[in-house]
């Protein structure tokens, strides 16, 4: 589903922000990528939907090849990538249905259509009480659940996600990340962005760590029961 | 299906911008008003200058001399063929009528005409040409074929009134359109300059919009749409201006230019075909203005 070849990223006058990067991300994996601030987390997250160019190395997306890929395309890669920001990047002015429904307007989804999938995915995330009410007037883990319902409202085939418990009390984190598991247990590809280590010994999945621009590890997070059966 | 709901929301986008920024887009309508007024009265200026250069056109006459011993059957024989060319009539001049009319004009001067033993003056003709032959070019073209008929000694019409009269016309005409692209340029400017403090309010809707996925086609719609509206509602608000103006200045002017005015004709100043124009100009500056300003948006 995602792969990178020996993937570069730097900018003018600054050491690289990835090097040598090589990886695979299967069809329906869940993915955490972790490690400090400032290791590339971020820049990985968005070499994949595009926000950014490698600047050498290869980076596949459902087998096509984000190098050779021409701008008038790129809307099109998005439209099969959920997004959610770490800054949430809600409207304010606009009704939480509203900001649900602005990812399936850019598809052309007739209004009834429009409607009768952003309730439904409203009552997914839980907020379908909420539908009316305006972002700044929820609470932080709400807003996250919008974000990710305007993630997941066109169905795409990757979830990415940005830190999406960053501001989060424990109790919400969890939530989210069931939410997130959820969405990974009906076929999406998920990966997340994070540097909370309790979150990546509470979810036990794939863990790509990355150090001042390097892939330093790429393993499996075993459960304990499996541990102790490996031995 | 899908082209419908496209439709719908960028039409809905449209009107929820101009609802948000109603000041920002007031200004650009008031702009475009302005413009269009002033277009609307150049169009107007020019107009009088067509009636003027129409009302002297009527009088200019082709005067067609025939050759010494030219009977009135000749000059009749002429003034038919000539007329059929013209599209317009002729009147044949006989010598006696002709010297007659030179007495006339020469005043006491003219009675030592009444000495001559001959008259000198050969039958005439004076034709009348249709409109679309009042032109220098047309004039020329048909006062050189009328010297080359084997009857007629020469032609003569008011060539130099002619030629100026229809330069002055053509100076107003360039002089109008030259000044309506100046304008309109600057129009554009101003209206992209205003809308683009709209857009930028809107820049997080943008990126979003580009993040989820929207082409740059589906970004730029809602606000060429505006933009359009805009250019639409100037143009009905100027429309507006030049009815009241026109019902204040018109009959004043119609009684100043009365001696131009053909009996049962009324200056105009507004018709359906020029608030046809008007409103396409309005919606074209609209369009322009906002193509730049989102143009402007996007290449950031």
């Amino acid at each position: 589903m995602i792969e990178m070849f020996h993937v570069y990223k730097s900018y003018a006058n600054a050491p690289p922000c990835l090097s040598e990067i090589t990886l695979r991300i299967d069809k329906g994996e869940f993915v955490f990528v972790t490690g400090p601030s400032g290791a590339g987390k971020t820049t990985l997250l968005k070499l994949i939907f595009c926000a950014e160019r490698a600047s050498s190395g290869q980076v596949l997306v459902g087998g096509r090849n984000l190098a050779r890929i021409k701008g008038s395309a790129v809307p099109f890669l998005r439209r099969n990538i959920g997004v959610v920001f770490q800054d949430f990047k809600l409207l304010t002015h606009r009704t939480v249905a509203e900001n649900v429904a602005f990812t399936l307007q850019v598809l052309g989804t007739s209004r009834l259509e429009c409607d009768e999938r952003v309730g439904k995915m409203l009552k997914r995330v839980g907020l379908a009480h909420k539908a009316d009410c305006l972002p700044p007037r929820l609470s932080g883990g709400e807003q996250q659940r919008v974000v990710i319902a305007r993630a997941l409202v066109s169905e795409p085939a990757i979830l990415l996600a940005d830190e999406p418990t960053g501001n989060l009390d424990p109790e919400l984190t969890v939530e989210i990340m069931d939410l997130l598991c959820d969405v990974n247990v009906r076929g999406t590809t998920v990966v997340v962005a994070t540097h909370d280590a309790s979150l990546l010994a509470r979810y036990r999945k794939r863990i790509i760590r990355l150090e001042k621009g390097r892939l330093v590890s790429d393993r499996v997070e075993l459960s304990d029961g499996a541990r102790r059966a490996v031995g | 299906m899908k082209a419908l709901a496209n439709a719908s929301y960028f039409w809905r986008s449209a009107v929820q911008g101009i609802r948000r920024a109603p000041l920002v887009h007031l200004l650009a309508v008031a702009t475009i008003a302005l413009v269009l007024v002033a277009a609307g009265l150049a169009r107007s200026g020019v107009l009088l200058v067509d009636l003027l250069g129409e009302s002297i056109g009527r009088d200019v006459e082709l005067t067609i001399y025939l050759r010494e011993g030219a009977t009135e059957s000749d000059a009749a024989a002429v003034a038919r063929s000539l007329a059929a060319r013209a599209g317009g009539s002729a009147v044949v001049v006989s010598p006696e009528a002709a010297l007659a009319r030179l007495r006339g004009e020469l005043g006491e001067v003219g009675d030592a005409l009444r000495d001559l033993p001959v008259n000198p003056l050969p039958y005439s003709v004076q034709l009348r040409v249709s409109p679309a032959l009042r032109t220098p070019q047309g004039l020329r073209e048909l006062a050189s074929e009328a010297k080359a008929m084997p009857l007629i000694q020469d032609a003569d019409y008011a060539e130099q009134a002619v030629s100026r009269l229809s330069a002055i016309s053509r100076a107003a005409r360039l002089a109008g359109v030259l000044g309506f692209v100046a304008v309109s340029l600057a129009t554009v400017f101003i209206v992209a300059a205003t809308l683009q403090l709209a857009i930028y309010a809107r820049r997080d809707e943008i990126e979003i919009q580009q993040l989820v996925g929207a082409t740059d086609r589906f970004v730029k719609a809602p606000f060429l749409l505006e933009g359009a509206l805009q250019g639409v509602c100037g143009a009905a608000l100027a429309l507006a201006a030049l009815w009241a103006f026109s019902r204040a200045i018109v009959p004043p002017l119609e009684q100043l230019f009365a001696f131009l005015l053909p009996r049962d004709q009324h200056l105009s100043l507004l018709n359906p075909s020029v608030a046809a124009e008007l409103v396409l100009c309005g919606a074209l500056l609209g369009l322009s203005g906002s193509f730049v300003a989102v143009g402007r948006l996007l290449k950031r």
